[in-house]
């Protein structure tokens, strides 16, 4: 009887932590929007929170924009900017989405597994839906996720003279990488 | 009107020599780098426990206040977590609210000796705080940070 209970309990216990949604608030998303006219355009936010729920496959993104770290002060000047990201205004970023092929991903087995993500990104105050391709690692408890994408900055409403200019990268590519332990 | 020799020289030595000024200024706004934060001053000194108290109260009025700025906080360390290949220090108040400092490249192997229960100062540069959906708690975050006690 007892046996049972201890059974039963570890199951309920374990299927609770499989369930359970998990979280990281040392997440890391970095964009590269130089050129061959200006190498200063890119930078590192090393503080995002990020969530995946392994048992809906859903995902969710919050960056604050002015984590964003340059190597430039001018840069991280311009790009906080009433012209560019505005982050006065709107101080964060997010993403809410979906892994749409769950069935491919076994995150109670050790593996590498190819991921595909769709989802509404928030940038600049404007939300757009977009699809991108990423890398799901498991290893024992730990899960980690890498994906890059391309975000095109006039669907954003993100403009500028620089970058009229031909010295930002109207499509920069956006690299995530996130540890849940 | 003649405008003699040695002055038109003279002129010409100007328009050269505000030209070259404004090169250099140009040239070292775009080679400037963020410097050394361990040599910069702090513009406010404060506990973790306050500062996240005060973006608890109204963050939009905090952020006004604290972001961009340079602050040296202290308070007891509750998490050291793996960012990509570097660390982040996090300190928490009782709710789960906390501050949490990236630090620069060359203060990261102090930041890699941190333990959690700790006590210690970080300075850096406060990029502001916001309420989160995801983890239903304010949270502040800090960039180019250096351990200063």
């Amino acid at each position: 009887m007892k046996k049972t209970t201890l059974i039963f309990a570890l199951l309920i216990s374990g299927a609770s932590v499989f369930a359970q949604k998990r979280t990281t608030t040392s997440g890391t998303i970095s964009f590269d929007a130089t050129t061959s006219l200006d190498a200063l355009p890119r930078a590192e936010n090393k503080t995002v929170v990020a969530a995946l729920d392994p048992k809906t496959g859903g995902i969710a993104f919050e960056a604050i924009i002015k984590s964003f770290s340059f190597v430039n002060p001018m840069m991280q000047g311009h790009f906080n900017s009433v012209n560019w990201l505005d982050s006065d205004k709107f101080p964060t970023a997010t993403f809410k989405g979906k892994i749409t092929n769950l069935a491919a991903v076994n995150f109670s087995k050790d593996g590498t597994y190819p991921a595909e993500v769709s989802g509404d990104l928030t940038i600049h105050g404007v939300t757009k839906t977009i699809s991108t391709k990423g890398t799901i690692v498991v290893t024992g408890k730990m899960i980690s996720a890498t994906a890059a994408f391309v975000v095109k900055v006039d669907d954003y409403g993100i403009t500028g003279k620089a970058i009229e200019a031909g010295k930002v990268n109207k499509e920069p590519k956006v690299s995530v990488a996130v540890s849940f332990n | 009107m003649v405008i003699s020799k040695t002055r038109r020289k003279n002129i010409l030595i100007a328009v050269l020599l505000i030209a070259l000024a404004g090169a250099g200024v140009l040239w070292y706004l775009f080679t400037e780098k963020f410097g050394d934060t361990r040599k910069e001053k702090a513009d406010y000194t404060m506990s973790a426990q306050n500062l996240i108290a005060e973006f608890k109260k109204s963050d939009s009025l905090a952020n006004k206040k604290y972001a961009e700025r340079m602050i040296e906080v202290t308070g007891i360390v509750t998490a050291v977590e793996p960012a990509d290949t570097t660390v982040n220090i996090k300190m928490a108040d009782s709710t789960g609210s906390y501050v949490i400092f990236a630090f620069q490249q060359q203060h990261l192997a102090d930041a890699r000796r941190v333990k959690a229960g700790d006590s210690l100062s970080v300075k850096g540069s406060c990029s502001g705080g916001a309420y989160s959906e995801i983890l239903e708690t304010e949270y502040i975050t800090f960039k180019r940070c250096a351990i200063s006690k």
